[in-house]
């Protein structure tokens, strides 16, 4: 099921994306040289903040990045930018080879966002399938309508992120990590290249995020997605993904999470209130409950 | 029974004239292309920028009488420039947006009051666009509002399924490759243009109910997008035949009695709404 997927979303990237040759699309895999996202000293912001400055990454394709840092750290606007929602101010952003600021709606509907926020509105009359469709319309471009084929795409991705029995619910009437799980199939209903986590397990419980995680890493080694993965949860996180990126509004450090995650370099970021225990897990101490 | 019986034989007689069939049909219109619209309005938030809206073209309507001009036309005008700023401020999100038509809302109410007051002699007709007058509808208006609904309904059957996602996340529309921005200011004027279709039937205080009221009635019976779109159209169509026929029969007048027949719908879903009855019983 897994390289019919696969197989799927080959030949769809291939009918979708005009400016990628045949050739380039059947061996896109291990093209580890060549970055699919690369930030060449970028620097995003709002009327009168600087959310994210200076920052230089390169991300290959198939790549599964963690991305960590305090509130307000630019982590989001990591996310926008890379789906060319913002200009950067100064320095570029090249995704899929193409400028971010010149990102098309065909680019976009090959990169799978989960934003931040969760539900809005419980009351929203939309069944779980119409909303994973909702990925399929970008893709399609405008007047066309979905066709069957839409919908076995939508339905194949209920079925990988193990909803397809709820697909004629009403969504709002789904738990937290439910929506979680329909919202990540909306992203791959689109066949993306590039999935954009924000925050996908906060909210949830623990046995929900364990198996939203799992489900990620999955994918990851099913359909070799390039994964962004935003977090608070560095323990979660830190033995699935191939680099961590440490933000504070800069770059503070990008590599193996053993290299990031050391004493010296997280309390640059998070304060000195940071702690890592002996068993390696890392706790932000509490001043009500010292021990 | 006799009752009945007769209100039928009356039906009947009046669905020989002339004038009754062209009010029946643009009410029907009306119905449709304001109910259809409703959904995206409903689910896109936009409730309070529409109800801006009516009362901008009405601003339209009474400068175009002073100055001898078509009254739909600078009706069209006023409303997309309302419609049109209402959208840019929200985008902004410099200002809260219910403060923002709060102030075009007062500000076009009280230049329409301002054009009423500069006419020297008192015009009827301009009245009508402010209560509705569905049984005077001319030929030629019925023409307009035939061509302006097969414009907005056209759109929509072309584009709904980019307007469906903008309203149910227009943020998300866009990171996934959907024209969304464009998608939001086109709705915006469709809004704008349902507002001046409706104007003469059910006039500017009552239009926005119109648009309203059925959506929102379909908004308590249904799960699905679809589902609501098509409970919204039937809603929005059998509420207005019916609010003329009844008009008629009963010699009320019109606009009153079609937005309070659907109002009447809308306390009834409400009261058995299968959502709200779900949540009761969650409690
Ligand atoms: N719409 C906006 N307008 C103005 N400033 C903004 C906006 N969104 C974010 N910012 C600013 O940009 C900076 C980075 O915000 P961002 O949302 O990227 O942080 P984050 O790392 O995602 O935080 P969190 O962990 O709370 O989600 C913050 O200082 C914030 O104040
Ligand atoms: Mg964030």
């Amino acid at each position: 099921m897994c390289s019919n997927w696969l197989t799927r979303l080959n030949r769809h990237n291939r009918r979708l994306d005009p400016d990628i040759d045949d050739n380039q699309q059947l061996h896109r895999t291990p093209r580890m040289t060549h970055p699919i996202i690369r930030f060449d000293h970028a620097t995003f912001g709002f009327p009168g903040t600087v959310a994210l400055e200076d920052i230089s990454l390169s991300i290959p394709e198939s790549e599964f990045v963690g991305v960590i840092g305090p509130n307000g750290s630019g982590k989001t606007t990591l996310c926008r930018a890379v789906l060319g929602l913002m200009a950067p101010v100064s320095g570029t952003l090249r995704v899929l080879d193409c400028a971010c600021e010149e990102l098309r709606c065909h680019h976009r509907a090959l990169i799978g966002y989960l934003p931040q926020k969760g539900m809005l509105d419980r009351n929203f009359p939309v069944t779980v399938l119409e909303a994973v469709m909702m990925g399929r319309y970008g893709a399609l471009g405008l007047f066309r309508r979905p066709s069957g084929k839409d919908r076995d795409i939508a339905r194949q991705a209920l079925a990988q992120v193990g909803m397809d029995h709820h697909r004629d619910s009403a969504l709002g009437a789904l738990s937290g990590g439910q929506q979680q799980r329909v919202f990540i199939a909306r992203a791959l209903a689109q066949q993306p290249r590039i999935l954009l986590l924000d925050e996908p397990t906060t909210g949830l419980d623990l046995t929900a995020q364990h198996s939203v995680v799992e489900l990620i890493e999955q994918l990851h080694h099913e359909l070799k997605l390039t994964i962004l993965m935003i977090t608070h949860d560095i323990n979660m996180i830190r033995s699935r993904v191939d680099r961590l990126v440490l933000l504070k509004t800069r770059l503070f450090a990008a590599g193996p999470p053993q290299d990031v995650l050391k004493p010296e370099i997280l309390s640059q970021v998070y304060g000195k209130e940071l702690v890592i225990t002996d068993k390696d897990l890392i706790i932000v101490e509490d001043y009500h409950h010292h021990h | 029974m006799l009752r009945a019986s007769r209100l039928r034989e009356t039906m009947l007689e009046l669905l020989a004239y002339d004038f009754m069939q062209r009010s029946l049909l643009a009410a029907a219109l009306v119905g449709a292309v304001c109910s259809v619209i409703g959904v995206f309005v409903v689910l896109r938030g936009l409730a309070f920028a529409g109800a801006g809206t009516a009362h901008a073209a009405f601003a339209g309507v009474t400068l175009a009488y002073l100055l001898g001009l078509p009254p739909l036309s600078l009706a069209i005008v006023f409303g997309l420039a309302t419609v049109w700023i209402t959208g840019w401020v929200e985008e902004k999100g410099r200002m809260k947006l219910d403060v923002s038509i709060g102030i075009l809302y007062t500000a076009t109410m009280a230049l329409a009051i301002l054009f009423l007051g500069l006419m020297k002699t008192y015009n009827p007709e301009v009245y009508g666009y402010l209560f509705g007058s569905v049984l005077s509808v001319t030929t030629e208006e019925l023409l307009t509002i035939g061509g302006l609904s097969i414009v907005v309904l056209g759109t929509i059957l072309l584009l709904s399924k980019e307007l469906y996602f903008i309203a149910f996340d227009q943020e998300m529309a866009a990171a996934s490759g959907v024209p969304a921005r464009q998608i939001f200011y086109l709705l915006l004027t469709l809004v704008a243009l349902t507002v001046v279709i409706a104007l003469k039937t059910v006039g500017a205080i009552l239009v926005f109910a119109m648009i309203l009221i059925p959506a929102s009635t379909a908004y308590q019976l249904t799960h699905s997008l679809t589902q609501m779109t098509l409970y919204s159209v039937l809603i929005g169509i059998f509420c207005a035949v019916t609010g003329v026929l009844l008009s008629y029969a009963f010699d009320l007048p019109s606009g009153p009695s079609i937005v309070l027949l659907a109002t009447s719908l809308f306390f009834l879903a409400v009261c058995c709404s299968p959502k709200r009855l779900h949540r009761i019983q969650a409690e």
